[in-house]
């Protein structure tokens, strides 16, 4: 089973996720803020990542870069309510950039192309 | 066209092979020509070619050079949006060391970030060489590419050392190996090869698509080997020619890697007519000058076995004083002196440096503050030499930085 690690601070929007992620049949961890996703990057090398960027302590840009320099291959997509980021050019590191929208839908279908590339 | 243009200029090299004149100092922070260091030459070219948006990128050994800009190239208005950074890695992004040149950008996004330039202008910090970038930005912007890489024409002999491209009629770059086994020659003349001078020239959101795909890869980083390669058959890479407008002659420029490039490049300036000239008017090179009296001969004791302090062929610089010794085709830095019947011939001299009497040197590099003792020869018994000192392939021969000979 695939592993994917979910970044959100808010807390409702992380369940959500989380239910919606597991009925996929993905094995879900979460983190609220970027330097916790680091840590659990590191602690259990997930198969891809789900993550927002407005959040506290270190922002999910900043955290992108430092999972990329030791974990340069795990797909990575940016799930934000902002389109502003996309301007951002370390935003460009992630593998897509999604805006949040109340049907996961398209949050899905990416996260199926992505996983479905590793070997 | 020429403020939207940022500067990066890569000094963040080991030097191994410079060694030991890179022993204590980064390769751009070491003197040159008596009173520059190499890193005079790029930065001069930006000054004089209107770019003033400049960050060196450092790494090892940085604070020699990091001094050197902090007090000669302190000449930059933040109020009108002119800047030097001097930038050591940040670990921001990564907690490793610079992997390579492009790794070194990579890890430098949130200066292009803060910046947005439209354009970014990669340079070495170790070549000496004058080039007006204006020109190259408008050949960059006329031809609409995204990377112009400038290159000069070598034998094919020695283009194995370097990036050798190939170039279509429109002088887009076809075909680019960073230093092949079995280097192309162009096509009107099987004896040369086109070389990249490892200057860049990107349109910035291409260099960032660029230098992230890389990151992700496993290469080792570097701009020669894995960017450019990879951007040929999807980007518009061009090839900018390094040639005199006028005469159409190869333009110099010299890659200082290894010792013996490093003294055939400072001997390239003691000519009579020199291939490199210091004294273009419009084309100044900025240093930074200890204040020092004017340098100095003395005793003109014309007859047989008298004292003669004679300087010929050679560059020397301020609070020097030649006291009834001979010197032919050197470079002698800031406060050399030299005792009554001593001989410096084909040597570099570096700033401090002092020579006792009845010392030979002949084909070696003294650097800074070395003292040598009366009656030693340098360079006339490279056996000898080789238990005290470092030789490189062509037999010049080198005295680190503060070596005791006493």
């Amino acid at each position: 089973m695939k592993t994917i690690l979910l970044v959100e601070d808010d807390t409702n929007q992380l369940l959500l996720y989380k239910q919606e992620l597991s009925l996929e049949g993905y094995s879900i961890i979460t983190a609220q803020d970027g330097q916790e996703a680091v840590k659990k990057v590191k602690e259990h090398t997930p198969d891809l990542i789900v993550m927002d960027i407005n959040m506290p302590k270190i922002n999910g840009i900043e955290a992108l870069g430092k999972i990329l320099s030791e974990h340069k291959k795990v797909p990575i997509i940016i799930n934000t309510a902002y389109s502003s980021y996309k301007d951002n050019f370390m935003s460009w590191s992630a593998d897509a950039y999604i805006i949040k929208s109340s049907d996961l839908k398209e949050l899905k279908d990416k996260i199926k192309e992505l996983i479905g590339k590793i070997k | 066209m020429f403020k939207k243009v940022l500067v990066m200029i890569l000094a963040g090299g080991q030097g191994e092979r410079l060694y030991p004149l890179t022993k204590d100092r980064a390769k751009p922070a070491v003197p040159f020509g008596g009173i520059y260091r190499i890193i005079d030459f790029p930065l001069s070219n930006c000054i004089n070619s209107g770019l003033r948006k400049i960050c060196v990128l450092t790494q090892y050994k940085s604070y020699s050079l990091d001094r050197h800009l902090r007090i000669e190239w302190n000449i930059f208005n933040n109020e009108l949006d002119e800047f030097i950074e001097n930038i050591p890695p940040q670990k921001r992004i990564s907690d490793m060391w610079y992997q390579g040149t492009a790794d070194a950008v990579y890890q430098n996004i949130y200066v292009l970030e803060r910046e947005r330039p439209e354009k970014v202008l990669i340079l070495a910090g170790d070549h000496i060489y004058k080039m007006d970038y204006r020109e190259l930005i408008e050949f960059h912007e006329t031809n609409n590419a995204d990377l112009t890489v400038p290159c000069i024409e070598v034998p094919i002999k020695e283009a194995s050392r370097f990036g050798v491209m190939s170039i279509d009629n429109e002088q887009q770059v076809i075909e680019f190996n960073e230093k092949p086994a079995s280097p192309k020659p162009i096509q009107s003349n099987p004896e040369m090869a086109l070389v990249s001078m490892g200057i860049y020239l990107f349109n910035t959101q291409v260099l960032v698509k660029r230098v992230i795909e890389d990151t992700k890869r496993d290469t080792i980083h570097d701009f020669g080997k894995n960017i450019i390669p990879s951007m040929i058959n999807k980007d518009r890479v061009f090839a900018f020619i390094f040639r005199d407008k006028n005469n159409k002659a190869v333009k110099y420029w010299r890659d200082i890697g290894t010792i013996d490039a490093y003294w055939e490049t400072n001997m390239d300036l003691v000519q009579v007519d020199p291939i490199f000239n210091l004294y273009d008017e419009n084309w100044p090179i900025r240093t930074y000058h200890e204040q020092f009296p004017p340098a100095k001969t003395v005793f003109s004791e014309l007859f047989p076995g008298g004292r003669c302090g004679t300087v010929l062929d050679s560059l020397v610089s301020n609070g020097c004083i030649i006291s009834g010794a001979r010197v032919e085709r050197s470079i002698l830095s800031s406060n050399v002196r030299i005792d009554n019947y001593s001989e410096v011939f084909d040597s570099i001299l570096m700033a401090g440096v002092r020579i006792g009497k009845n010392v030979k040197i002949r084909k070696a590099i003294i650097d800074k503050s070395v003292i040598v003792p009366d009656g030693k020869h340098i360079g006339y018994n490279l056996e000898a030499d080789a238990k005290q000192f470092i030789i490189s392939e062509k037999g010049v021969v080198v005295a680190h930085k503060e070596m005791p000979l006493l």
